[in-house]
């Protein structure tokens, strides 16, 4: 790992002046995305200053304001997972949030760092130590080399910018099914909007020195089932290769508000509005949930190599949203 | 002093330490190689595999995924902070007794993960101790003798509790 210099921030001000007068610097909340990529020295501009979050304790909260759950940037994964609130106004998020690394990554792991980690791309991630850097086209080069290589794991519903790795965060289709904000120094994104393939290395729209603060959930009401599912070789620390969240309010026996997000599939989560509109206005029965399952992946475009994909996601989906009744 | 070192001060299995470390390193490196605590180890070096669990406070975390400069204040406990050879902790009695070790380098790490276990719920059901244990890869593939010893350090733990208290 190449030499940084090392600052502990009082508060998210301090944090973002630091960054803004770096050349490239990186915020560390849990670290373990990012000391994953300094240590493989994946990126192809030096990173000189590391600016910790971790001693602002005030960053660290799960609480209800009015119909949200408030979740301060700080919050680690584990406290989000056993949480009383968040199993109680949005399960799949917390579900997701346990479904994430190990217990020892989510101890540290942060949701507002699950959020911002880096793509699992293994020519993107490919390392220093083995050869590394690849100029991939996310890193300004000219070519993906997942395209004519092996995409096993990457995107079933094409590039952004010609790069094919999928977004790899369990917490991030639960929060976009979820209809969760988030709130950065700057202002507020809903979470469906957060997620971008256009900004090179980040897998955010975050701009320069700009740090998620809080990360607000809609806690769901009487009536209201949500559920998270997740297909991965093994059953614990690793990625998945897809993900599903579920939210469903079934009143009188007829589905009233419905939402699906896959993840593990696309460059960002993918949404299904279509999906979720067939489901409204009747009963959650199995033969509604397949025709939902159908047109979440209606639009897929898989690789060569990833068309099991496309199963494996309508598969996970239907199990997901029959979680929901 | 350049600006890629600092001071740490920190608590090593009870002992305050306080030392030059360099910005960049982790946490295992200043275990293994500055406090010469060699208990934990380093396999994979990316947050995969658990062999360097070490309690950070009450928590399990990964050593080599911890940037020293972390445990800035904090207590750290390692496997030589449990209990000496002559006198092991019941973890250990456990490992003993339930064949919890085959090549044994997972073990410190394991080991560790029922500590942090163990302290937050002293009744682990099997599923919960396989819960906890997820993050701890063993290349033997023990698991069956390791869940049995978790299971009776638990025991142990209680009963010492139990005559204690």
């Amino acid at each position: 790992m190449k030499p940084f210099n090392y600052i502990q921030a009082n508060s998210l001000v301090e944090a973002g002046a630091i960054l803004a007068a770096s050349s490239n610097g990186a915020i560390h909340s849990g670290g373990t995305d990012l000391m994953g990529c300094l240590r493989d020295r994946i990126w192809m501009d030096e990173v000189d200053v590391v600016v910790s979050l971790s001693g602002i304790a005030q960053l660290k909260y799960i609480r209800k304001e009015g119909d949200a759950i408030k979740i301060g940037a700080m919050t680690t994964l584990t406290e989000i997972a056993t949480s009383s609130l968040v199993r109680e106004g949005c399960l799949m998020l917390a579900d997701a949030a346990r479904a994430t690394a190990s217990p020892q990554l989510r101890n540290v792991g942060t949701l507002a760092g699950n959020i911002c980690q880096e793509n699992r791309c293994w020519y993107y991630r490919y390392s220093y130590r083995i050869g590394g850097i690849i100029e991939c086209v996310r890193k300004g080069g000219k070519k993906c080399l997942a395209v004519g290589g092996d995409h096993r794991y990457h995107s079933i519903f094409g590039a952004v910018k010609k790069c094919v790795a999928v977004n790899p965060s369990d917490t991030a289709p639960a929060l976009v099914a979820a209809g969760a904000t988030i709130i950065t120094t700057n202002r507020e994104i809903p979470a469906v909007e957060f997620f971008t393939g256009e900004n090179g290395k980040c897998s955010t729209v975050l701009e320069a020195g700009e740090i998620v603060r809080e990360i607000s959930v809609p806690f769901g009401g009487e009536g209201t089932k949500s559920a998270f599912k997740k297909v991965a070789l093994r059953k614990s620390i690793d990625f998945a290769i897809v993900t599903s969240a579920a939210s469903v309010l079934v009143d009188d026996g007829v589905v009233a508000r419905a939402s699906i997000c896959l993840g593990g599939v696309a460059v960002t989560p993918h949404p299904s509005s279509e999906a979720a509109a067939l489901l409204i206005g009747g009963p959650l029965s199995d033969e509604r949930i397949a025709k939902a399952a159908d047109a979440a992946l209606a639009g897929a475009k898989p690789l060569k190599g990833n068309r099991y994909k496309v199963k494996m996601a309508r598969a996970i989906i239907a199990d997901t949203l029959a979680e929901c009744s | 002093m350049s600006a890629s070192e600092k001071i740490l001060s920190l608590t090593v299995n009870g002992e305050p330490k306080r030392l030059l470390v360099k910005t960049h390193w982790m946490l295992s490196r200043v275990l293994r190689e500055e406090i010469h605590h060699t208990g934990t180890k380093e396999a994979c070096g990316e947050g995969a595999c658990g062999a360097c669990t070490v309690l950070m406070g009450e928590k399990a975390v990964l050593a080599c995924m911890t940037l020293a400069l972390e445990a800035e204040g904090k207590s750290v406990e390692t496997i030589e902070g449990l209990m000496s050879a002559k006198n092991p902790h019941p973890i250990q009695e456990a490992w003993m007794e339930e064949f919890g070790a085959q090549c044994g380098f997972c073990s410190p790490g394991m080991i560790m993960s029922a500590k942090a276990l163990l302290l937050r719920n002293p009744d682990p059901t099997l599923g919960e101790v396989r819960e906890a244990m997820a993050g701890n890869i063993c290349v033997c593939s023990n698991y069956e003798h390791i869940e049995a010893a978790v299971l009776s350090a638990a025991r142990k733990m209680r009963e010492d509790g139990a005559q204690n208290g």
